[in-house]
Parts: C-alpha cells; sequence; structure tokens
C-alpha cells in the first residue's frame, strides 16, 4: 500500500514515516500543501494522512483540492484541535477519519487499515474469499480455518490483490504500491512471491484464486463472501 | 474611562442638543419678531389710512366750489389751518391743476402727480407715500369724486406726516427686540438647566461605570429611567458573565497546571529511578507513556471545556438543524462500519441562544458518544420552550451504569479524575450545559441505551 503523509513538523513525519514503513507500507512525504498537491496528482496513492496546520496550502484546502482533482483514495486527518468544529470542518472538506495530536500509532494503524479496506468495500476488518480469510488487523491468513504463514511481502501482494479482487493489477501497478521508489524492482521476484502465495493459498489447485493475465497482470478471482 | 480623541469623534450629546435648540430658538424667536413687526406695522398703516379718508370726507362736507376755486371756509381739524402742521389738504381738478390746499400746505412743495389717475372710478381712494423735503415722508390719500353741480371730475388729497408713527413704530420695535432679547437669555438659560437634568442619568452612568472600573463596586447601582434600564440591565449582566468568564479561566487555568504536576512528578521520579537503576526498564517506559497519555487527556478536556460561557447574554440565536446535519454526516463517515441509522424528530425552527461552536461541541459529544455506544440506532429528538432549547440523543447500547452517572454529572470535575471514554465527552457537556444555566440528565433509552436528556437556557 503506497501512502502519502503531509506533515510539517519535521521530527513528526519522520517518526510517522519510519513507523508506517515498519508496518509494511510504502510512504511519500511532503511538508508542505503544494508538494502534497502535486506528488497526489502524480502518483497513485492507496491513501493519505494530512496534517491540517500546513503552510502555504493549509490542510482543508489541500483536502479540498485533492478531491476537485477527482482523486477519491482516503484521506486521515492529523489535528492538534479537537473541536467539532474543526473535525466537521475537514470532513466536509473530503477527509473520511480524524485522529487528534498527539496519537499513538498504532491509532494511526487501526484508523488507516479500516479507511483501506473500507475503501475496497469491505465493512468488516477481514476480507473473507471462500474459505480463505485475510485478517488486516492481527496481517494474519487463514485457508479453510487453518492459520497459514506469510513473509511481510507476501502479506503485502495478497492484501493489495485482495482489496481489488476481479480488478487486473498490473506488475508495474504492484511494484509501484508495494516497493519502495528507489527499490530494485525485479518482476521476476514478483512472479516468485505470486507462485507461492498460490501455494500457500490453494495446495490442491482446485480454487485457483489468482489468475495470470497474460501481458496484463495479476486477478484475485474469487468473489468475496460478504463485505 | 477614557475618552476617544480621534478627530472623526462625534459630536458630544450635550453639543448636539444645544446646538439643535440654539438654531432652534434663534429660527423661532427671528421669525415671531418679524412676523410681530409686520402685523404692528401694518394695523398702524391700516390706522392712517383710516384716518386720511376720515379726513378726506371732512373736506368733501365742507368744500364749497366758487368758479375754478375752492373755499373750504369751517375746516373743523385745526392741524389744517396751522402752517407744517403734518395734516395737508388738497383739491385738484381732472388735469392735476391745484384749485385748493389746506393752510397747513402753504410752504409744502410736491410732485402730486402720483397721487392722481385718470384711472380711478369716483368714490374711489388710492392710497400712497411720498416724500416732502424738509416734512420728511408723508402718506396720502387721494379721492376722486364727480360734481354734478359742476359737471367736473375733483381729486381730494390728504397727507399726513409719518413721523408720529415712524416714531411709535420705532418704540414699538425696541420695546420688541428687548423682551425677545430678555427671551432668549432666558430660555438659553432654561435649556442649560434642561439638559443638564435631562442628561444627569448618562453622566450618573458614567461615574457607576468608572465606580465599577476603581473597584469600589461591583454593579450599576443607581437607579435609572425607564428609557436607560434596558441599557444597565444588560451590562449588569455583562459585567457578571465577564467576572464569571474571568473565574472560569482562572480556576481552569489553576486546574490545568495542578492536574498536570502529579504526572509529571511520575514523570520526573521515573526518569530518576531509571538513572540511578542504570537502566531503563520496560517498566519505567510503561510509566512514562501512562503519564502522557494521562497528561494528553488532561490538555484536551481543558481545552474542550474552554466554552464561552456568556450566558446568551446579546446572544444571536443559532439554528440547531444544520449543526446537527452537519455533525451527522462526519459522524457516519467516522462510523461508516456501523451504518448507524439515525432518527430525526425535531422541527425546522428549534434555535439555540448561544454560541455556534458551544452548540458544536456540545452535540458533537452527545452524538459521537451515541454513535460510539450505539450498536445500530440513534434518536435525535429536538423541540423549543421559549427560549430554552430541549434535545434528547438516545441510543441502543448498553447505556450508562446508574452508579457511574452521578459521576459523570459533576460538574468541574478534574480531568484526571474523569475516566475516559463515555466519561469525558460527557464531562465537556456537562460543563457547557452548566456554563449556560441548563440540566443534563442520564437516563435508560427504550432501546435499553443511554438517553441523554438536556435543557439549555
Amino acid at each position: 500500500m503506497r501512502l502519502l503523509v503531509v506533515e510539517d513538523e519535521d521530527l513528526l513525519r519522520a517518526r510517522l514515516v519510519k513507523a508506517l514503513e515498519d508496518n509494511s507500507y510504502v510512504v511519500d512525504s511532503a511538508s508542505n500543501g503544494k508538494t502534497a498537491l502535486f506528488q497526489a496528482g502524480e502518483y497513485g496513492y492507496d491513501a493519505a494522512i494530512i496534517d491540517l496546520g500546513l503552510p502555504e496550502l493549509d490542510g482543508i484546502s489541500l483536502i479540498k483540492a485533492i478531491r476537485a482533482k477527482g482523486l477519491v483514495f482516503p484521506i486521515l486527518i492529523l489535528t492538534a484541535r479537537d473541536k467539532w468544529t474543526d473535525k466537521v470542518g475537514g470532513l466536509d472538506a473530503g477527509a473520511d477519519d480524524y485522529v487528534v495530536k498527539p496519537f499513538q500509532i498504532e491509532e494511526i494503524r487501526a484508523r488507516l487499515n479500516a479507511l483501506l479496506r473500507r475503501a475496497a468495500g469491505f465493512a468488516k476488518p477481514s476480507l473473507e474469499f471462500a474459505h480463505i480469510s485475510l485478517d488486516t488487523t492481527a496481517k494474519k491468513l487463514t485457508v479453510s480455518s487453518v492459520e497459514v504463514e506469510l513473509t511481510a511481502f507476501e502479506y503485502k501482494v495478497l492484501e493489495y490483490l485482495m482489496l481489488h479482487p476481479g480488478k487486473v493489477i498490473s506488475k508495474t501497478e504492484l511494484t509501484e504500491h508495494l516497493y519502495e521508489q528507489d527499490h530494485d524492482r525485479d518482476s521476476n521476484v514478483l512472479e516468485v512471491f505470486i507462485r507461492r502465495l498460490r501455494q500457500k493459498l490453494d495446495p490442491d489447485e482446485q480454487l485457483k484464486p489468482i489468475d495470470t493475465i497474460r501481458g496484463q497482470g495479476y486477478r484475485f478471482n474469487v468473489p468475496a463472501n460478504k463485505r | 474611562m477614557s475618552q476617544p480623541t480621534s478627530v472623526d469623534a462625534p459630536y458630544s450629546m450635550r453639543r448636539r442638543l444645544v446646538l439643535a435648540f440654539g438654531v432652534l430658538l434663534v429660527v423661532f424667536l427671528g421669525l415671531a419678531g418679524y412676523a410681530l413687526d409686520r402685523a404692528y406695522q401694518r394695523s398702524i398703516a391700516a390706522a392712517v389710512a383710516e384716518r386720511l379718508q376720515l379726513q378726506v370726507y371732512a373736506l368733501l362736507g365742507v368744500a364749497e366750489p366758487d368758479g375754478n376755486k375752492f373755499f373750504l371756509p369751517d375746516l373743523e381739524e385745526a392741524r389744517f389751518t396751522q402752517i407744517d402742521s403734518g395734516l395737508y389738504g388738497f383739491i385738484f381738478d381732472r388735469n392735476g391743476r391745484e384749485l385748493w390746499r389746506s393752510p397747513s400746505a402753504l410752504s409744502l412743495s410736491l410732485d402730486h402727480a402720483l397721487m392722481l389717475s385718470s384711472k380711478m372710478q369716483p368714490g374711489q381712494t388710492n392710497y400712497g407715500q411720498t416724500s416732502a423735503g424738509e416734512q420728511g415722508t408723508l402718506a396720502w390719500a387721494s379721492y376722486r369724486t364727480y360734481w354734478e353741480a359742476l359737471g367736473q371730475y375733483f381729486y381730494f388729497v390728504v397727507m399726513e406726516s409719518t413721523a408720529p408713527t415712524d416714531s411709535q413704530i420705532e418704540e414699538f420695535e425696541s420695546t420688541l427686540y428687548m423682551w425677545f432679547g430678555a427671551l432668549t437669555v432666558l430660555l438659553s438659560i432654561a435649556q442649560y438647566y434642561f439638559l443638564r437634568w435631562g442628561l444627569q442619568p448618562l453622566q450618573q452612568l458614567a461615574l457607576d461605570v468608572s465606580a465599577i472600573e476603581s473597584g469600589k463596586q461591583d454593579q450599576l447601582q443607581q437607579h435609572y429611567p425607564s428609557e436607560l434600564v434596558p441599557v444597565t440591565e444588560n451590562l449588569n449582566l455583562l459585567i457578571k458573565s465577564e467576572r464569571e468568564r474571568q473565574n472560569h479561566f482562572r480556576t481552569m487555568l489553576g486546574n490545568l497546571a495542578h492536574s498536570l504536576k502529579t504526572p509529571l512528578a511520575v514523570l520526573s521520579t521515573a526518569l530518576q529511578e531509571a538513572k540511578s537503576d542504570g537502566e531503563f526498564t520496560d517498566e519505567h517506559r510503561k510509566d512514562m507513556s501512562d503519564q502522557l497519555q494521562r497528561m494528553d487527556q488532561i490538555v484536551s478536556y481543558q481545552l474542550k471545556r474552554a466554552v464561552k460561557t456568556n450566558q446568551a447574554v446579546l446572544a444571536r440565536p443559532v439554528a440547531l438543524a444544520p449543526v446537527i446535519t452537519k455533525l451527522v454526516g462526519a459522524l457516519q463517515k467516522v462510523y461508516r462500519d456501523k451504518a448507524t441509522k439515525v432518527l430525526f424528530e425535531m422541527a425546522a425552527e428549534v434555535q439555540f441562544y448561544g454560541d455556534e461552536s458551544d452548540l458544536m461541541e456540545l452535540c458533537g459529544n452527545v452524538l459521537d458518544n451515541a454513535f460510539k455506544y450505539g450498536h445500530t440506532l440513534v434518536q435525535v429528538k429536538a423541540s423549543q420552550k421559549g427560549k430554552a432549547l430541549l434535545l434528547e440523543v438516545n441510543d441502543d447500547g448498553n447505556g450508562i451504569a446508574e452508579s457511574d452517572r452521578h459521576y459523570v454529572l459533576q460538574r468541574g470535575a478534574r480531568a484526571d479524575t474523569v475516566k475516559s471514554g463515555q466519561g469525558i465527552g460527557l464531562a465537556v457537556v456537562t460543563e457547557i450545559v452548566s456554563a449556560y444555566g441548563g440540566e443534563l440528565r442520564i437516563e435508560r433509552s427504550e432501546w435499553g441505551g443511554a438517553s441523554i436528556k438536556l435543557r439549555l437556557g
């Protein structure tokens, strides 16, 4: 999942970026509204965390501008002001949730998780497809009620595919959303991960949950149980 | 109290009134004087005309024609016979030839052409004034008559010096001016005292206010006229609420400072302990994290409590419905997973007399609790009773245990004694409700959840 973090306080931004990266997110950051608006239009993000008190272009205006560009990724507001007037102002402008400063990183992680899941249309924290269930809170995969071990990167690939079921995801999109920008992007590595995931999800090769669409990418093709 | 010294400062009320009355006085007395003077002059002129007319008739009565001349042997009016007496008589024929003049007019030389007009009807009298050298100005009456026996037209002219009437008018005018001058002085003095008397309550008000400023008294104490009572009553309310606000902030600041001291002390001892132990254990970390969380809670609670507490003094009404709609929209976004159903029972015209952000804070906290702790249902009921707003928010959650209710309703509960969750939101609500002199009750809703009932104002 690729995130955009917009915060003008350097120390807080650095800590936030590190904490989110530790949580397997790919994170870009900006220290002011103008840069953030440019980045938001330029790269496809899965979600953004925006501080309301920003220099040049304030948070509310940035959110409005992002929405005006037709970008619909979920936005989480960070605010030092926890008056309802401020919260309602941010949510009205187009944000989806808020976290009041100071915050625990676990809270940000939980809210982000919920936002990403909701954006994909899932109401519950676990993504369930036939007998496959991915718990996005505990980051656990169970297949036929049996817990299956996943590496951090396997989890990221599977979560991304499951959050976009039925949609063909190109290798480029996957690498963009799952790798750091300066990471060595070897598509062969991705194929290895997909192969391993297929084995873990469908050892009997009956369900075949991940299709390979030649020349286009991959598709998670199992219909969701209930959203 | 400092006076505004700006060059654009408006005229003082006293100056305005003095100017207005002054202009009125001058215009009124001036016009009245002019009118009286004119009326007097007219009446004098009428009296002169009447007198001249009578003298003309007197001449007519005694005139005896003799050839081309007239004889008037039995003149009763002695002034006709004394030289330069001021009363003169003439008889002219139709061509303006003088046929007779009274003995008084022997030395009089004048141009009489103007007095004789052929356009005059027989029996008509014309009046006028003419200048006659040494004799001064003369008022004249010219009467045209037809003498049947002679078959001719004649003009009978009587003139009278205006000197006596002029001096009469002068005397009248000087008396008039003297009286009007006295009247002006008298009215001006009266005006000064009237203004002083009329504006005295305002002066009293200024003194009263400066007594409050210097701390000699708490409220405006004097009895004021009914026109000022709405102002003084509101001023008293404003002063009271401002004083309460100051006390409120002082208490709040004190509470904030004191309640931060405990976690600071714990932090400090944890640090010292870690220093003396030579290592930073998980226990230390937990201690510090707990205290930081506590401090954060204290700060956010005190910030939220910072309501205006103006008790709706001079408050403009705020419509409730738009505030509720905004909040419900925002909360439905935040609690989207729950798909909470919201039932409304409120009229569009329900209003809150107070600050909009206080209303937003109050409704925000109550609704947030309802969304957070309710399962799938939130109900908002609102109605108006005079200036008071009645608000009820119900949910279908587990409700608030009766044993916890009194705890939540304590006013001014310090942040470090307020439980997080439902408690902190409702503590803020209690604070706002109390600032507006309202009432808050916690009951059980018909679905078994919490029912928060508020009366504001």
